[in-house]
């Protein structure tokens, strides 16, 4: 079934192309994401509406019956209007010391404003050209055709070597910046490329994808892959993957979607259906990644707690001040292997006299870095579910295996030399 | 019968003031404006409301979440008019109560999700933003895409309709314009404290994050009563674009209010004259809305040479 859409002479194209588009998106996206400017892209896709609505009218001139002639000139059309509004952003910055997020909004609105403008003049006159002018603002993927696949294959390509070639600048500039300046790399030359490389993947996407949601598909499958690994290579791997992902389901969900509400002449512009989909894989990322989820944190972070709250009843218990403890203490203190019978086993006795040397050593340790001893029993109490055995080493060998702590209590002694 | 139709540009002006000075003098009752001048006056509240909430965002640097705004407030249409009118059909009342459920659904969301995502999972604040309010309002289309059966929801969601506005819009208008300016003017001294030196507010026991709330929650309210009338794009011009205008010749929060509201008025009756123009002499009807941002964008290019002089003048 879900072959069907590579195979299948009409859903062919809508489905490969929308995922062409994703790629490089995607990957350009990742660039973007590791200069924290995420949001350029949104002002620059936006930009390119008027060039879209111009060029439309432009191609249908020039080019009244030629489809591949219509698809270039839209392509160069928008892409200028885009480079326009980089132009006039980077100005603003610059010369007129506009803050940065100011000046993409307003270039954004100005540039979005124009296009709108343009397309009201076509809409009663011109109505098949404003119709045309229309697929760009939400997307469409269902009227592509294979020429178009050749067409955003080729970019696509482009943008996949550019990077290929770029890539170890890359890795340079964005994790070294400081040795990149210093080894004489020329930083703004890559900059522009990579400003050239969004602009590419922009006018490439928006055919699928819409301008308006454009900037999704460069943040979402960045921020998803970014949560699973750390290497350049891998973030970017991934990303692609999952935009490529977000792009087939888009796709296939915008053709399913009208057949289970039983109204089959609906077309759901495509758009925000890949949107949607990228969107979810990206919070389902942010929550259950291992290592950086939300979740997987949150789990990490009740463990800890729930380790410390334990070994705090066992230091009391071992001490003797302890309250009577309630059945689930009793059973968790069990269950570790602390307790039998209502009193402490070997293991617990052990394992008490351990935290307490950590918290005895670690008060000595902060007197010996120059604390004032009445200071340092709230930092032992936090510290002494921390230590590693490791660190324990490193610090009797550093206060030679010290016997009392600052308050003149014995620190008992550990097995072993 | 409009006593505007088949009037060319310059003819505009005169009868616009001509018909306004009646207003004032009560020999002109507001049953009988124009169409042409519920525009003009809807436009320009619109934009005063605007310019005392983006005047602030842009001082305060916020302006990407205006951006984000401009986005979610479909969504938070769409909901609240779920909430409220489950079954009716027909056009979209605005009425009171779901303006302000939906101004409170769009802020709420918007400011929550962003903050639980840049803070809670850890994700840079651009992206979280990004990610946000594009996924927002993918679901903002869906939902009206599958409500209204229709497919072609294009240019009125960003454009909005401002030949269809009538004087229940101008009443709207006015109240949103209204509560804005209330809240701004009278919390006037906490705003410049907030936005000029954070720390000294903290200091003096203000709570900077709960004026961030409010900010936001003003800026949806305009979002909303600007999202029939004139679309989200003119709102966003009106709301970064007066405001930076202003900002090219006068330092003094409240000179930027005043210019902000003055260039305002101008481009509401500019673009409004401008759109009429084009009517009569060539039969063209174009988007008053995409006219109001080119004016927007004039000025901020006019403002440019004349800063200079401008400077000297007002902000001594």
């Amino acid at each position: 079934m879900l072959l069907e859409f590579f195979t299948d002479p009409i859903l062919r194209a809508p489905t490969i192309g929308s995922m062409l588009m994703c790629l490089s998106s995607a990957l350009i996206g990742c660039l973007v994401f590791l200069q924290r400017r995420s949001l350029v892209g949104e002002a620059l896709s936006h930009a390119a509406y008027p060039g879209i609505v111009a060029s439309v009218v432009l191609a249908a001139l020039l080019f009244p019956m030629w489809e591949g002639g219509f698809a270039v000139t839209l392509l160069v059309g928008a892409a200028c209007t885009s480079l326009l509004g980089l132009f006039v952003i980077s100005w603003m910055e610059k010369k007129l010391k506009i803050y940065p997020d100011s000046a993409l909004c307003f270039v954004l609105s100005l540039f979005f404003g124009v296009g709108v403008l343009l397309a009201s003049r076509l809409q009663f006159t011109h109505t098949l050209w404003f119709r045309k002018v229309q697929i760009y603002l939400f997307g469409q993927a269902a009227t592509m055709v294979d020429a178009h696949i050749f067409l955003y294959g080729i970019l696509s390509l482009v943008v996949l070597v550019s990077l290929l070639l770029l890539y170890h600048f890359l890795k340079t500039l964005y994790f070294d910046p400081t040795f990149a300046t210093c080894s004489g790399m020329p930083i703004k030359r890559i900059e522009g490329c990579v400003t050239l490389l969004l602009v590419l993947a922009i006018i490439v996407g928006m055919r699928s994808v819409g301008v308006v949601l454009m900037s999704a598909m460069l943040i979402a499958p960045a921020a998803a892959a970014r949560q699973w690994t750390k290497s350049l290579a891998t973030f970017l791997l991934l990303a692609a993957l999952l935009g490529m992902t977000a792009a087939f389901f888009g796709t296939a969900l915008s053709l399913w979607i009208p057949g289970w509400t039983h109204a089959p002449s609906l077309a759901l512009p495509t758009g925000p259906m890949i949107v949607l989909t990228a969107a979810a894989i990206s919070f389902l990322s942010l929550l259950f990644a291992p290592k950086q989820g939300m979740v997987t944190r949150l789990i990490r972070l009740g463990r800890f707690r729930l380790r410390r709250r334990q070994e705090n009843i066992l230091k009391s218990l071992y001490k003797g001040k302890c309250e009577p403890l309630s059945a689930t203490e009793t059973w968790m203190l069990e269950r570790k292997g602390w307790m039998a019978k209502g009193s402490l086993t070997r293991e617990g006795r052990r394992e008490a006299e351990k935290l307490i040397r950590l918290h005895r050593l670690w008060e000595v340790y902060l007197v010996h870095m120059g604390q004032a001893k009445e200071r340092v029993h709230h930092s032992a109490e936090e510290m002494e579910h921390l230590l590693t055995s490791d660190m324990e080493k490193e610090l009797q060998k550093l206060l030679d295996h010290p016997r009392v702590d600052p308050h003149s209590q014995p620190i008992p002694k550990g097995e072993g030399p | 019968m409009n006593p505007y139709s088949g009037k060319a540009f310059l003819d505009f002006f005169p009868l616009f003031f001509h018909r306004l000075f009646a207003l004032l003098t009560g020999r002109l009752s507001y049953h009988k404006l124009a169409s042409d001048e519920v525009q003009v006056y809807v436009l320009t509240l619109i934009a005063l409301a605007a310019v005392l909430v983006g005047t602030l965002l842009v001082v305060k640097k916020m302006t990407m979440l205006a951006n984000a705004l401009s986005h979610t407030v479909l969504l938070g249409i769409v909901l609240a008019y779920l909430v409220l009118h489950a079954g009716a059909k027909g056009p979209l009342p605005i009425s009171f109560p779901l303006l302000v459920l939906a101004a409170l659904i769009t802020g709420g969301l918007t400011t929550f999700l962003t903050q639980g995502i840049h803070q809670g999972m850890k994700l840079q604040e651009d992206a979280s933003i990004g990610l946000v309010f594009s996924t927002l309002f993918a679901l903002g289309i869906v939902l009206v895409t599958l409500y209204t059966r229709n497919a072609h929801i294009g240019l009125e969601v960003v454009m909005g309709n401002a030949d269809a506005l009538h004087l229940d819009d101008l009443k709207t208008a006015l109240k949103v314009t209204l509560f804005t300016a209330f809240f701004v003017l009278i919390l006037f001294k906490e705003w410049r404290l907030i936005c000029f030196d954070p720390p000294l507010a903290k200091a003096l026991g203000f709570r900077p994050q709960l004026f961030n709330y409010l900010l936001m929650l003003l800026a949806s309210c305009v979002a909303i009563s600007a999202f029939r009338a004139v679309g989200v794009i003119l709102f966003l011009a009106f709301l970064v674009g007066l405001p930076l205008t202003a900002r090219m010749f006068s330092y003094r929060l409240s000179t930027l209010l005043l210019w902000g509201g003055v260039l305002g008025f101008c481009t509401s009756l500019l673009a409004v004259a401008t759109s009429r123009h084009f009517l009569t002499a060539f039969q063209m009807p174009l988007s008053t809305s995409g006219l109001c941002v080119c004016y927007i964008g004039l000025f901020f290019l006019l403002s440019l040479p004349c800063r200079p002089l401008l400077l000297k003048r007002f902000s001594p």
